[in-house]
């Protein structure tokens, strides 16, 4: 979706109303329960949230002008990869395997037998269409941020066709984009 | 929920903005070699072995405490101009740059008035919203950033222009040479110099 991505894509920014921001903190608290501790470190309540909208529906989160969050049309916000390196552990993983990082790393969807080979990982509890981090075969951090198109379970039953799609992974657009001015 | 997570300090390389370990996957991990090396030689294991070997062959390097770092400086600085041809689309193909010249070209409107427009000065690394600021104080007239055809920018100034407009560039812009702009005459293209 980042792939080709760039402050030009961006059509405006504006400072949101602060039952906007009210509204933005929750439904982030609520999707990753273990960042609620550091929510206040992440997203001061002081600095003001500005929300970026984009082509595509595509809606950024920013604070003092770094993207944190973005979302696409009103599905859930994903944390971008650079906050998610940060706090590794706020969203379910997936992991792929060593011959697949190179094709998610050019933007390729997460195929299902990528996760169910022997290099793979599957959580088991993640549902479908549901925001997770992909990891890679020996690898520490996390390499894209993906939505399920199908249910961890159905991804081993089914082991076919896309299991994820590849939202933002590592130098796309977005990753590029360390601050939006 | 008594202790804050503290947020991990990832150290992504200085060449390609990746974190070290998916360097190897990068579009370009001959580059960021040297980087990883002296920054997180622990990742690699082989890279250093590589890089040894290549210091023990090489005994002069051996002398000099940076040796790494100087050799892979040379090499960059040697093969920086033609890597620069190339640029990279996402997805690791290769784009051939878009030879670099300045066209200039004047349209007739109202019969009487002009516009001159100046194309290609982004390829010379210049910015053109600050040109656009710059050939417009300089000849007191309009001139701003349009969208021209095929999606790429150019500067439209207000009057005409185009024959005091190359020694300006050539005096504003040093790394625009008077050989690499053109006017566009009757459909052709005519160097200005």
């Amino acid at each position: 979706m980042f792939k080709k991505f760039s402050g030009e894509d961006v059509s405006a920014q504006n400072q949101v109303k602060a039952s906007v921001q009210r509204k933005i903190r929750q439904s982030i608290a609520e999707e990753y329960p273990g960042l609620e501790p550091v929510l206040d470190d992440i997203l001061p309540k002081k600095s003001p949230l500005i929300v970026a909208k984009c082509q595509n529906h595509l809606n950024l989160v920013l604070v003092n002008n770094v993207p944190l969050f973005f979302s696409v049309r009103d599905g859930p916000y994903m944390p971008t990869l650079r906050l998610l390196h940060q706090y590794p552990n706020i969203m379910k993983k997936l992991q792929v395997d060593r011959g697949a990082i190179r094709f998610v790393l050019a933007g390729a969807n997460i195929m299902c037998p990528g996760l169910t080979s022997p290099g793979g990982f599957l959580d088991e509890d993640v549902g479908a269409e549901y925001p997770v981090a992909i990891m890679a075969e020996g690898k520490q951090h996390a390499l894209a941020i993906g939505f399920t198109k199908m249910s961890a379970k159905d991804i081993k039953a089914i082991n076919k066709g896309i299991g994820v799609d590849n939202l933002h992974y590592l130098n796309d657009g977005l990753w590029k984009m360390e601050r939006l001015d | 929920m008594a202790e804050k997570p503290q947020p991990v300090r990832v150290l992504y390389c200085g060449v390609c903005s990746l974190p070290p370990e998916y360097c190897e996957f990068g579009s370009d991990f001959e580059k960021c070699k040297p980087w990883l090396i002296q920054n997180a030689p622990d990742l690699y294991p082989n890279l250093l072995k590589e890089a040894n070997d290549k210091g023990a062959d090489n005994v002069a390097d051996k002398l000099q405490s940076t040796g790494i770092s100087s050799g892979a400086g040379d090499g960059a600085a040697s093969s920086a101009p033609k890597q620069e041809e190339v640029k990279r689309l996402p997805g690791g193909k290769i784009k051939k740059k878009d030879k670099q010249e300045v066209v200039i070209e004047k349209v007739v409107r109202n019969k009487r008035k002009c516009i001159t427009t100046v194309k290609g000065l982004e390829l010379f690394g210049v910015k053109l919203s600050d040109a656009s600021k710059k050939l417009g104080k300089k000849f007191a007239t309009g001139a701003s950033v349009v969208k021209g055809p095929t999606e790429k920018e150019q500067i439209d100034v207000q009057g005409d222009i185009a024959y005091d407009i190359v020694e300006f560039i050539t005096d504003t812009w040093p790394d625009v040479s008077e050989t690499a702009i053109f006017f566009i005459e009757d459909g052709r293209k005519v160097p200005a110099a």
